[in-house]
């Protein structure tokens, strides 16, 4: 903590902190890997299953990125693996978010009758 | 964190001189690859939820059918322990612990990326038994599609791993080759991390 700043690494000490980051995320993975499995089998509600599995999923990937890739918002990283990360997320969650809701939203629409098994008898009230 | 870090991954650190500058520009060029890739696997997680419905499955195999859950908890306690022994061949690179350590930790990679890929191979040929072959529907579509093009990942990723054994046998461990040890560690790490949303997304959501 209190080291002077010389700039020189004590090996010995650099690795064992490596270690100890690798160590971390794969702990880290192996609960939420664990804990997304027994969300599965558990008795819950099928909204909660599905709930506790992304954020699992959710939280694993910022393991992932923190401890194996090595990226983090920390001062000392490199800027541009950074922005690079935060546009590429960026760019995904408009693709990938929004082909999901449009075609969500278009199934929605127009199979609404056959998903529920049921034909629609009311006729429109205006 | 008072080392300063130029590019994703673990870095080999300013003992290394020549080879951990020359790694910032190439790792970077190749990280710009590998978000192009997650923009791919992005999109193919996008029409596999699309089609997870009964449209979707055109009247043919649903997840429960298909779907061994042992088999993918397997598959996963593969690729993650495979992951993290990568850790055993970038701390070896970093600290110059020597070639054989080097290759005993590649083999290590390898062997357990082939464990991954043996019994995803054996899902794949039993779901084509069941009738989910990728005709099927259009759900079955993009599963085979999402699934096995992570599955050439890994494969690529275990003959890059075996490439880079015949180059440290034959050329020994210089700056060319610490380099492409630095990108294989980030490719094989992003695979992980790929995994990781195959297992939750492609396989537990939709048996939830």
């Amino acid at each position: 903590m209190t080291k002077p700043n010389t700039g020189v690494l004590d090996p010995q000490e650099s690795a064992s902190s490596e270690i100890r980051s690798y160590a971390t995320g794969f702990v880290v993975s192996l609960l939420l890997t664990v804990g997304a499995f027994a969300a599965l089998l558990s008795d819950l509600p099928t909204a909660w299953k599905i709930g506790l599995i992304c954020a699992a999923a959710l939280l694993q990937i910022i393991a992932h990125l923190r401890n194996f890739l090595h990226l983090s918002l920390a001062k000392g990283q490199s800027e541009e693996d950074l922005l690079l990360v935060l546009f590429s997320v960026c760019l995904l969650a408009i693709m990938a978010g929004g082909t999901w809701y449009i075609m969500s939203d278009l199934s929605g629409r127009m199979h609404e009758t056959s998903s529920s098994g049921a034909p629609v008898d009311q006729a429109p009230t205006r | 964190m008072s080392e300063n870090r130029l590019y994703p991954g673990l870095n080999l650190g300013a003992t290394h001189g020549e080879a951990h500058e020359q790694a910032e520009t190439t790792v970077f060029g190749f990280w710009v690859f590998l978000m192009s890739d997650l923009i791919i696997f992005g999109i193919l997680f996008a029409s596999y939820a699309s089609y997870l419905d009964p449209m979707g499955m055109a009247g043919g195999p649903g997840p429960s059918d298909l779907f061994d859950i042992r088999s993918v908890a397997i598959q996963t306690a593969f690729l993650l322990i495979g992951g993290i022994a990568y850790a055993g061949v970038s701390l070896t690179l970093k600290y110059m612990q020597g070639r054989g350590k080097l290759i005993a930790w590649l083999i290590v990679c390898a062997l357990l990326g082939a464990g991954f890929l043996f019994f995803e191979v054996k899902d794949f040929i039993s779901a084509a038994g069941k009738g989910g072959t990728p005709q099927a529907s259009g759900w079955l579509s993009s599963y085979w599609m999402l699934v096995g093009l992570h599955g050439l990942h890994v494969l690529s990723g275990i003959l890059w791993i075996l490439a880079m054994i015949v180059q440290i046998a034959t050329r020994g461990v210089d700056d060319v080759v610490k380099v492409r040890l630095s990108m294989l560690g980030v490719f094989w790490h992003f695979l992980d991390l790929i995994w990781v949303g195959i297992f939750s997304f492609v396989f537990l959501v939709p048996l939830a």
